[in-house]
């Protein structure tokens, strides 16, 4: 019987981990503030600008990167606790080698479900839309539209799983493969959450896309799709809207809402699923409250109108308005340790955190819709179909979420070594001196 | 450790907290929950009274006729969408394209500038527009795609008079010359018969044709609309023109008795801003809009004007409604389709950037569109093409 410790990968290391400020608030944050925002802005330049270096920005190709780029770190560290890299390597290796190191492969892995999946795989074997050589081929369709519907149909997968992924961590808490090791855990959960992302998809975006041809491909999706009459519009949008909430708020339940309320619940499996529909009851009670408020500020959606008015657009900036709250609550957990922390009363805590945010959010969208197409090379106004605040604000969070989830904050932060990862080391040492002498037995944990 | 510590009273601490926070925790989502009912019960409608907003009578014509002078703008969308691909995508600065006229030596795509653009032609414009594009046919990118948008609105005044509006001035100087030979259009303008020159927004197709109108009238007065890049309005001034340029903010604006432009703060691809379109107010008929591109979306024209321009009903439309222009699709221009009967549109002339896939929706679903006669360039007979015209009048 092997008495070798076993391997738990990145299980429980974001909570484990022990991150120490190299220097008295506020200079780490400010120091990290600052890092990631010029790392945004540098790769901003390279790839997504108009007026920069590849310019995938067209909006939707460059979009598509952006949200499986999310994806990808999702996948690597909550569903699969940074399988294959081991505890050690996690807690030991410099966290600029372990940035690298990390985005490369979730880059390399973004590229093979969208090259290789989407537009090889399903794109020539299954559903054209996802191909865009296969889209040129239509009649009237030039080689850019054809690359930018393509886009626009893989990145709504992108959309879905990003809520549904990390649903089944934070609210499912991966039950029932939760005692599974890695990657038996891993691979489960991401089967069940693409399953469930594919059924989404066909029955949120697919009549979507069936109308985007002329004729309307209506003996391949149901067209006009069923929202046509509540929504006010035949645009997918409107999904788009209560998805981008859902996505929202699983992450403010896990980060500024500490799992409340629905930690209060001590039944497992209530907890789980009035976890999982919960988030989707108040992603909806957003929806829809703030599809109304656009209504009260700018007057009411007119159907058949373009930009400001159109209820499609509406519905498209409800999601974008969520996504500017996403930026400031991920800021506030990751680099102010979900301040405030010291108040007992949790509802506190939960009202105070909401408050900030929601401040933060309202600077953030101020700072976009004023500045962001003399700084970013975005397009000018608030609704065009060039316009998608979702793409540099997405690109920042998978920033942050790199320099949090790789790099353990560096530099405004150091990771102190666990006494689990002196021992996995001290053990790894000992295994290579037992290599050299098989007489001795390896270390017990 | 246990946490069930008892009160003075006798009740547990944990249970007396588990229930407000219980409570808390009910009282927030059954708030959202109430908000989101409120939002879609007919509650709501409360907040939106159809109260009647001051209307600006803008006065009345006797009629208007509109002769399209060109409405192709370019000749292949795959060529254009191709260039626009290549160079970054639909936000990227139209002037930076090395399109024609603002070619460099041997431009290359997405790297030219206003600057170093104008300077090879900026001695032969308005003069010599021949030679200056000679020059973009050997260095542009693409020069031989360049068509260009404009129209010749005509005014029957209550007085019996005629005020004519020439609304843009297309792209190629080519393409454009021989357009306006065409239609007269010089003639008008060498005999100072044409009032006002209205440029709708500063895109490539409306407005980089601007020297072939200022080359037969460079005094004619100048219409803009609010938006307009320092690059604009420098090609305006090294265009030759000697007129007046009036620049119009958002908002309605009379621009003679029955005729009216209107302002859209809206922003436009290729790094543009703001577009205005004319409403003409037809005694008997009802309004008029006629339009360039129309990037603010049609309905948001009719609606605007139904909050703030006294009239009787609808009654025509004519130009580019810029739903479809590269017959590129959006499950909400089947919106427009849609929604569009509404309105009540008794004559309708599209073409240009509404998209062929557009007319021929509109068709299916039974609007009035006036069907032209697919020559001089116009690739269909939905479209109101090259050399056709439009009138309306009452009956």
């Amino acid at each position: 019987m092997s008495t070798q410790p076993l391997e738990r990968y990145g299980e429980g290391y974001l909570e484990e981990r022990t991150l120490v400020p190299r220097w008295p608030a506020p200079l780490p944050q400010i120091v990290n503030l600052i890092v990631v925002t010029a790392l945004f802005y540098a790769t901003w330049w390279i790839f997504q600008d108009p007026r920069g270096l590849m310019r995938l920005y067209t909006p939707y190709v460059g979009y598509n990167y952006t949200r499986w780029l999310l994806i990808m770190l999702i996948w690597m560290v909550y569903i699969f606790n940074y399988w294959p890299f081991k505890r050690v390597w996690l807690e030991t290796a410099h966290p600029v080698l372990k940035g690298v190191v990390l985005t490369g492969i979730s880059v390399a892995l973004l590229l093979l479900v969208i090259k290789g999946f989407f537009e090889y795989l399903l794109g020539n074997f299954a559903i054209a839309y996802f191909n865009p050589d296969q889209l040129a081929k239509l009649d009237r369709v030039t080689e850019f539209f054809a690359e930018e519907y393509s886009a626009l149909a893989i990145l709504m997968f992108a959309a879905i799983a990003s809520w549904l992924s990390p649903s089944w961590v934070v609210a499912m808490e991966r039950a029932p493969w939760k005692n599974e090791g890695q990657p038996v855990q891993g691979l489960t959960i991401l089967l069940i959450t693409f399953f469930l992302s594919t059924i989404v998809y066909f029955m949120t975006m697919h009549s979507h896309m069936a109308i985007l041809y002329y004729p309307w491909q209506e003996f391949t999706g149901i067209t006009p799709p069923y929202w046509e009459t509540f929504a006010d519009t035949v645009s997918g949008n409107f999904h788009i809207s209560w998805i981008m909430c859902c996505t929202v708020v699983v992450w403010l339940v896990e980060t500024i809402w500490e799992r409340y309320p629905f930690k209060l619940i001590t039944h497992d499996w209530t907890r789980r699923l009035a976890t999982f529909f919960g988030i989707i009851a108040i992603a909806w009670a957003c929806h829809l409250f703030l599809y109304f408020a656009q209504d009260l500020w700018w007057g009411e959606a007119v159907r058949g109108t373009r930009r400001d008015f159109a209820p499609d657009w509406r519905w498209l900036h409800v999601g974008e308005m969520m996504i500017f709250w996403l930026l400031p609550a991920l800021a506030l957990t990751f680099y102010f340790n979900n301040w405030p922390t010291k108040l007992e009363s949790p509802i506190a805590r939960v009202v105070i955190r909401t408050l900030v945010t929601v401040v933060g959010a309202a600077v953030i969208y101020w700072l976009y819709y004023n500045f962001s197409h003399l700084v970013l090379g975005t397009q000018k106004g608030y609704s065009h179909p060039q316009q998608f605040p979702m793409i540099p604000t997405i690109w920042y969070i998978n920033i942050l979420l790199i320099n949090h989830w790789f790099m353990d904050n560096y530099p405004g932060w150091k990771l102190v070594p666990s006494k689990a990862a002196e021992r996995a080391a001290r053990a790894t040492a000992e295994a290579k001196a037992t290599t050299q002498d098989p007489g001795t037995p390896a270390p017990a944990e | 450790m246990s946490t069930n510590k008892k009160t003075e009273t006798g009740t547990p601490l944990a249970s007396r907290r588990a229930f407000f926070r219980g409570t808390a925790a009910g009282a927030a989502i059954g708030l959202l929950g109430m908000m989101a009912g409120y939002s879609h019960s007919s509650l709501r409608d409360k907040h939106f009274p159809r109260a009647q907003t001051a209307r600006k009578d803008i006065g009345l014509v006797r009629g208007v006729k509109v002769t399209n002078i060109s409405e192709t703008s370019w000749f292949e969308n795959g060529t254009l969408m191709g260039d626009i691909r290549g160079a970054g995508g639909l936000l990227v600065n139209q002037y930076t394209y090395n399109w024609a006229p603002f070619s460099t030596k041997g431009g290359k795509l997405a790297s030219g500038s206003y600057e170093d653009g104008i300077r090879p032609i900026k001695s032969l414009i308005p003069g010599n527009l021949e030679k200056a594009w000679d020059y973009q046919m050997e260095n542009a990118v693409h020069p031989e795609n360049a068509g260009g948008f404009a129209a010749l609105v005509e005014i029957e005044t209550m007085e019996g008079e005629t005020k004519r509006i020439l609304l843009d001035s297309g792209w190629s100087y080519d393409w454009m010359d021989k357009a306006f030979q065409r239609e007269g259009i010089d003639r008008m303008l060498a005999n100072h018969e044409i009032d006002m020159l209205v440029l709708s927004h500063e895109h490539f197709d409306h407005f980089w044709g601007l020297p072939v109108t200022y080359k037969y009238d460079p005094t004619i007065e100048t219409h803009i609309p609010e938006g307009f890049y320092k690059e604009g309005l420098q090609y305006i001034a090294d265009s030759g023109h000697r007129g007046k340029l009036v620049t119009h903010a958002a908002g309605l604006h009379q621009i003679m008795p029955g005729v009216a432009s209107y302002t859209f703060p809206v922003p436009i691809i290729c790094r543009v801003y703001g577009e205005q379109s004319l409403y003409v107010n037809v005694a008997g008929a009802g309004l008029v809009s006629i339009t360039g591109c129309c990037h603010q979306g049609i309905i948001q024209f009719a609606e605007t004007a139904l909050k703030e321009v006294a009239f009787e009903k609808f009654h025509g439309l004519y130009g580019g409604l810029h739903i479809s222009p590269f017959d590129d699709w959006d499950p909400k221009y089947d919106d427009l389709v849609y929604a569009l009967k509404e309105y009540g549109f008794e004559k309708v002339g599209c073409n240009h950037c509404t998209g062929e896939v557009t007319a021929r929706k509109f068709v299916a679903a039974g609007y009035p569109v006036v069907r032209g006669s697919a020559r001089n360039g116009s690739k269909t007979d939905v479209y109101l093409g090259n050399g056709d015209t439009i009138e309306f009048r009452a009956a």
